[in-house]
This record gives C-alpha cells, structure tokens and sequence, in this order.
C-alpha cells in the first residue's frame, strides 16, 4: 500500500508569502504529520520546535547560553537561566516557558517536566548600519546586530551525557584504522 | 583673515602638516567622505596664511615630524588575519563557557527556585510590598519630612489590640489578616 513518510501541507501555502519575507522553516518542522504507528513500534516521543525571531542581542553573546543550555532538562535549564546575568537568558527563559505551553496544549504532552532540550541554537537576524560619531569629526558605521533563538524539546528523560574522549579510546581507534587497511593491487 | 587651529603644540602641527599633504595629494585623512570639491577654494584662502609658517617650523619641527611617522611603524599590529578555525578555538574554550550552577535551590516557604546565599526573590517582593504600605502609613500619620518620633513603632493588624508593653509606643494600624511570616512577639 502506499503510505507516504510524512505528508506535507500543499504548495501553495509557500507561494502566498512575499519574496522578501523569509519563510521560517523552523515554524515548519512543527506541521510535518507521521502516519500512525503500528502497534508493535515503541513510541514516538513527542517533537516541540519553536524559536523567537530578531531579539536584541548578539549571536555569538547569545550561543554562549545556548550551550550551556544543550542536553539539560527544561527545568534545570529554566533554573540556569534564572540566575545568569545575561540579557539573553530572559529571553530564553520567556521561548522554554511558550514551547513548554506549547507542549502540553497542542502537542500531547503529559508531564511539563518530562522535556528535555534537545537542541538550541542561534542564528543571525537583520543587521542595521547606524553612524557613530567621534572625535573631531569623524565618524565610523556601526551595525546593530539581531539574533533568531531555536530550541526543539524532545518528550522524555534527558540523555545521559556522553564520556569525554580518552586517550586510550583514540589509541583504540587509530589501532582499528591501521588494522582497516588492505593491500591493493597486490595478490 | 582667517582663524585656523593655533596651537602652540608643535606636535600637532606637524600632524597637521602631514595631514595636510595627504589632503593635497588626494588622500583623506579618516571617513570624511563627500568633502572634496567644497575643501578646493577653502585650501587656497588658507595657504597663504599657513605657509609661511609651515616654512618656518618646517625648520624647527623637522626632527620631529619623521618621529611620529616612524613611532606608527614600530606599533603592535597583526600579522595575518586570525583564521576561524583559530577564532574557534579561542571562543569556544572552556574558560569562555558559562559554568553550570550548582547552588540552586528551593524556597521551603514558596517553592519558587532561589539560591543557596541569596533571599528568596518571591519571598523577599512579598515583604517589599508589605512594607512600602506600612512605610505610607508611617508618612501619613506623621504629615511631613523630619517628623519622625523618638519612641519605637509597633505595627497592629485586624483585631488586634496593643498589649501592656506597647505602653509609649506609637502604632501603625493595617487594616488586613496579620501576614504569616510577620510574627508577633
């Protein structure tokens, strides 16, 4: 039978917007629709993406939050972000809160804490020139700079944080490639 | 006649020499874009009255001028441009990172988060708030600044009346229940 991976809404919804308006394919990722699953599958567990468009911070300010944030549960990130002093940790704070609402309202997700971060990252919004002036008439352009914030919350307990690489682990390795290798062209 | 910038600095003549060749080679000094064809007759009114002196500290400030030309080449400067890989390295090591707190706890009275060596900040509004109103009392009975009494206040809430040892003091009436983490004594 013909049963499609995942069904997309019609095209025509990617006309209608105009060519200066970028299209978010974050916001997008929320809409693809799986066909039901068969009974003997272990669940899917629940996918949020949201994000938060043209904040008023620095991209590379903001990654620093964003990785600190990486593979936590929600309310040990929330905890985290409540007492950093960064700009951006408010609004990251106020982006978990709305997908954690989001999360339960529309995207059947039982328990509120059950969430874990996936994935967090940040991206670069629209920059404005704007002149900054000097000393004895001089002058300079500054950019004032914008960031986008994503995050996809994945239901269920968050991983468990990989080893760090061991010297012994890269000797292994290194051992397992020299072993890899075949002679060619020979008998 | 002219003004121009008279100073007696002879370093800033110099600098003002220099930058004055540059103007009438072409090259502008800074980002002062757009200038050009106004500067043409303003440099012809301004040169006879600069340089006869230009000829004359031409003389005194030679030894100076190559000073700071050379003082500009021997200045820190970078070499080649730091790669991204280089930039990575530098931006993403441990040290830049935030530290992941661990003196995060829980308000036994509210239940909101709070660290371990700070006032909870729900707790701590709660009281702000109580005391600003109990502060506009204070002013209200008192009319006006530096009228403050020396005997000590007692605050009473709904139903509560001053007891024996509340003798001379002054009391601040609220007219709501006695909040549970002010206690009375």
């Amino acid at each position: 039978r013909w049963l499609p991976s995942f069904n997309l809404f019609p095209l025509s919804c990617i006309h209608t917007s105009t060519s200066l308006q970028k299209t978010g394919k974050w916001e997008k990722k929320n809409r693809i629709v799986y066909p039901p699953q068969l009974p003997g599958e272990p669940r899917r567990p629940a996918v949020i993406y949201h994000c938060r468009r043209d904040i008023k911070y620095s991209k590379d300010k903001m990654w620093y939050l964003a990785k600190l944030i990486k593979g936590m549960s929600i309310d040990q990130a929330l905890a985290q972000l409540e007492f950093s002093d960064k700009k951006g940790a408010k609004v990251i704070k106020e982006v978990l809160l709305e997908a954690q609402d989001l999360a339960v309202r529309k995207h059947n997700v039982e328990f509120k804490s059950n969430l874990h971060i996936a994935e967090s990252l940040t991206g670069r919004g629209r920059y404005m020139k704007h002149i900054r002036y000097h000393a004895k008439g001089m002058f300079a352009f500054m950019k004032i700079s914008r960031c986008h914030y994503f995050v996809k919350l994945v239901e269920g307990p968050p991983p468990p944080p990989e080893p760090p690489r061991t010297g012994f682990d890269q000797a292994k390795e290194y051992v397992q490639q020299l072993r890899n290798r075949t002679l060619v062209h020979t008998l | 006649v002219l003004v121009l910038l008279r100073s007696p600095l002879p370093r800033l003549r110099a600098l003002l020499q220099c930058c004055w060749g540059r103007l009438e080679r072409g090259f502008l000094p800074g980002g002062l874009g757009g200038q050009n064809p106004p500067w043409g007759p303003a440099l012809a009114v301004q040169a006879p009255a600069v340089l006869p002196q230009a000829a004359d500290d031409a003389s005194e400030s030679s030894a100076e001028a190559p000073s700071l030309l050379e003082s500009i080449l021997w200045m820190a400067v970078p070499k080649k441009r730091r790669t991204i890989e280089v930039n990575r390295c530098r931006r993403r090591h441990p040290s830049k990172l935030i530290k992941v707190k661990r003196n995060i706890d829980v308000c036994p009275e509210c239940g909101n988060l709070k660290q371990k060596h700070v006032l909870c900040g729900y707790c701590y509004a709660k009281v702000k708030a109580e005391t600003r109103l109990i502060r506009m009392e204070m002013r209200k009975k008192e009319g006006g600044p530096f009228k403050a009494p020396t005997v000590e206040t007692v605050v009473l809430y709904d139903g509560e009346k001053p007891s024996e040892k509340d003798e001379g003091k002054r009391i601040i009436e609220r007219p709501r229940k006695r909040p549970s983490w002010f206690v009375q004594k």
